[in-house]
């Protein structure tokens, strides 16, 4: 079932006389229960892109368009089973459609605050400064819970807090500590069962594992498997580190430059790499699962997005890139219905396998050739 | 839980005393080396030798030096502040009466500035860059910049000469044709009071909101104000309680030094506005060489800053949880 369907969703940050293209025509949807991945080098647009949902945006920034239909809505549109009431989705001046969904991107200041942590919990990148020192860990997860609970009374939700920490391997007891008394896999897992403190049916973990040693690293992925097997949430993380998605997505997509590169099931994206910049990105990781020769990185930086030209995103990083690449960016294409037919054919089901890059029914002589080290020197001689 | 042991606190009342001492030592030494003694105001051409001398004895003058110091310590230390030349009262009476009038005045003024200034700061800090910030930060800067006297002039001249809406100088009327009531009195005292206390107000909450400002500036990008934001709150909540709660920490360290410097304006104020409280005696007392009032008067300003020292000391361990003070690792 559908929990997140984003529909050409684009956002912008206003720069002095430009409009930075943070995020372009973004599609992808999360269904309920699964972990989805948005991967990508710094500056790519994932977590602009995650920010959006829940109108967490710097002041400058803003969604130019695209929907975010959502399952779950505000508190005031619910019936007693959690479902939208009939005359709100009836009335044209909800953002509420047929189906239950609700769109997040036309809600209001106030109305995305009930959103937010109650519906959708987001763990920021820096979760280890995310805790305020100057009050207590516990009480900083009764807030939560009485924000969006008020009939629930303290004690109770001194209770569950302390609950929730006992659930991430947290002694109870701590719930009396400060912020600079944890540890820094402590401070993040404390951060993650704050987020699970009012049951959200989405949690956007933004780069959890980033600043941590690889053990810890390890431990707060298992125990956001945990989590979700517990809580049955949905998980849409935030990583540079492919390995990381390797490891725990069900589903992904790899942005590049605020669009959406490729995106389809794990296997997909890593068995079945259909996108010159996935398989320039898999070439600068390490993998511990396949025997690999050396580490490649791919030359050159990101764009930098401000107006950019119509072409490809990647081209000038793409050893592959032919000239269709400087018209436009290339659409979406289903890469199973190509190689079945060899023809380029846009897809039409975001669920499905697909990959923005014109050359998608060359894939075979691609792939091969990314394997190669010297195929990413060239780039980098021809780009100078 | 306690955050302050008492081991700790003994060590820092231990410390403010031994600092109230030396604050002593160097008031003795400066004093005494002033050119001149009080008594030469009470000596005039016709008296004797004999009768000066009588004169030097009574007000113990003809002891030596080290055995003044001695007297002077032993005294300070058992409350005794001995006998004004000048006044021709107990030093202590001439303080009872006066140091109340200057803490009205101050301390009024010193709550006044630490409640407007952290919360102009808490909003520019929160609004930085928007043009309400500049405008508001360049006029108080303009404000901060002029000599407090002046303002003061300025406001003598415009609210009592000009207008003749409020009175410009003493505590009260002096010659009352009013009725003695609670309420008269007390309106009175008021209506004399507003115009010092506008003018050091005007100045002094300038000074804390530059503090909090910047600090507040400090805090909006913390992680922990983006994640009070995703947790729904509203963003006053998310302002007062996690921002502004934090960039308080520096403003407390501030206010301490924002004290000594609300003293040093009580002597120009007081002046400017014949308030008679300490910082009247004081000028009058050293012009006098009256070393009793002087010593007295400097020492209870020393004793004034050093207890709040040790107040503010207190207070941080609870402002800021990450301070621990007298605890051992």
């Amino acid at each position: 079932m559908t929990l997140l369907e984003v529909n050409d969703l684009s956002i912008r940050y206003a720069v002095e006389d430009a409009d930075v293209h943070a995020v372009d025509n973004a599609n992808f949807t999360v269904d309920s229960g699964e972990t989805y991945g948005l991967v990508g080098e710094s500056g790519c647009g994932k977590t602009t892109l995650a920010k959006s949902i829940l109108h967490l945006l710097d002041s400058n920034g803003y969604i130019e368009s695209g929907e975010m239909w959502f399952d779950g809505t505000l508190p005031q549109w619910e019936d007693g089973n959690g479902n939208p009431r009939k005359e709100i989705i009836d009335d044209d001046r909800y953002p509420v459609r047929a189906d239950g969904m609700t769109n997040l991107a036309e809600l209001s200041d106030s109305q995305i605050r009930d959103i937010r942590w109650r519906e959708v919990a987001l763990i920021p990148q820096s979760a280890m400064n995310a805790l305020n020192p100057v009050y207590k860990v516990g009480d900083q997860i009764v807030e939560a819970i009485l924000r969006h609970e008020p009939q629930t009374t303290k004690r109770e939700a001194d209770e569950r807090a302390r609950d929730l920490l006992e659930r991430v391997g947290i002694d109870p007891e701590r719930a009396d500590d400060y912020a600079h008394e944890f540890s820094g896999g402590m401070k993040q897992r404390a951060v993650i069962a704050m987020a699970m403190a009012c049951n959200p049916s989405l949690l956007i973990a933004d780069e959890p594992t980033t600043a941590l040693d690889v053990i810890i690293q390890d431990r707060i992925l298992e125990e956001l498997e945990q989590i979700q097997e517990e809580f049955g949430v949905s998980i849409l993380v935030i990583s540079h580190d492919i390995s990381v998605m390797a490891e725990i997505c069900d589903r992904m997509a790899v942005m590049y430059g605020g669009k959406i590169m490729e995106r389809g099931t794990r296997d997909d994206i890593f068995r079945e790499t259909a996108n010159p910049y996935t398989l320039g990105l898999k070439n600068s990781f390490p993998t511990i699962t396949q025997k690999q020769q050396q580490l490649v990185s791919i030359p050159g930086s990101p764009p930098h997005l401000r107006d950019p030209d119509p072409g490809c995103r990647f081209r000038k990083r793409c050893p592959f890139a032919v000239e269709d690449c400087e018209r436009s960016h290339p659409p979406m294409y289903d890469v199973a219905s190509v190689e079945e037919t060899g023809r380029l054919q846009e897809a039409m089901d975001d669920r499905r396998h697909g990959s923005a890059c014109y050359r998608t029914d060359e894939l075979d002589e691609i792939r091969t050739k990314a394997m190669k080290e010297e195929t990413w020197k060239e780039t980098a001689t021809q780009s100078h | 839980m306690t955050r302050i042991s008492g081991k700790y606190l003994a060590k820092r009342l231990v410390v403010s005393y031994l600092t109230l001492l030396l604050i002593m030592t160097l008031l003795f030494a400066l004093i005494r080396s002033a050119p001149g003694t009080f008594i030469d105001s009470m000596i005039s051409p016709e008296m004797t030798r004999a009768q000066v001398e009588r004169i030097r004895e009574v007000w113990g003058l003809n002891e030596p030096l080290w055995k003044q110091y001695l007297n002077f310590m032993i005294n300070y230390q058992t409350g005794e502040f001995g006998r004004s030349p000048t006044w021709r009262v107990p030093v202590w009476d001439l303080i009872l009466r006066r140091m109340p009038r200057t803490l009205i005045l101050f301390g009024a003024s010193y709550i006044i500035a630490y409640l407007v200034g952290p919360l102009v700061g808490m909003y520019l800090g929160w609004w930085r860059g928007t043009q309400k910030d500049k405008t508001i930060f360049g006029t108080s800067l303009m404000v901060y910049s002029m000599p407090a006297f002046w303002l003061a002039w300025l406001f003598i001249w415009f609210f009592d000469y000009e207008m003749g809406w409020l009175p410009s100088a003493y505590m009260m009327t002096q010659f009352p044709e009013f009725e003695w009531t609670a309420f008269t009195v007390m309106t009175d005292v008021l209506t004399h009071i507003a115009l010092p206390l506008i003018s050091l107000s005007c100045i002094g909450w300038v000074g804390a909101m530059l503090i909090m400002r910047p600090s507040m500036n400090n805090v909006v990008d913390e992680g922990y104000v983006f994640l009070a934001r995703a947790k729904g709150l509203d963003e006053r909540t998310v302002m007062i309680k996690h921002a502004a709660r934090n960039a308080l920490i520096p403003v407390a360290t501030g206010a301490i030094v924002g004290l000594a410097f609300l003293i040093d304006g009580a002597v120009i104020t007081e002046a400017v506005f014949t308030w008679p409280g300490m910082g009247q005696i004081l000028v009058e007392a050293v012009l006098n060489n009256d070393y009793p009032v002087t010593q007295a008067a400097f020492f209870m300003l020393a004793v004034l800053v050093v207890g709040m020292r040790l107040i503010t000391d207190i207070a941080y361990t609870y402002l800021d949880p990450r301070i621990k003070f007298g605890e051992e690792n």
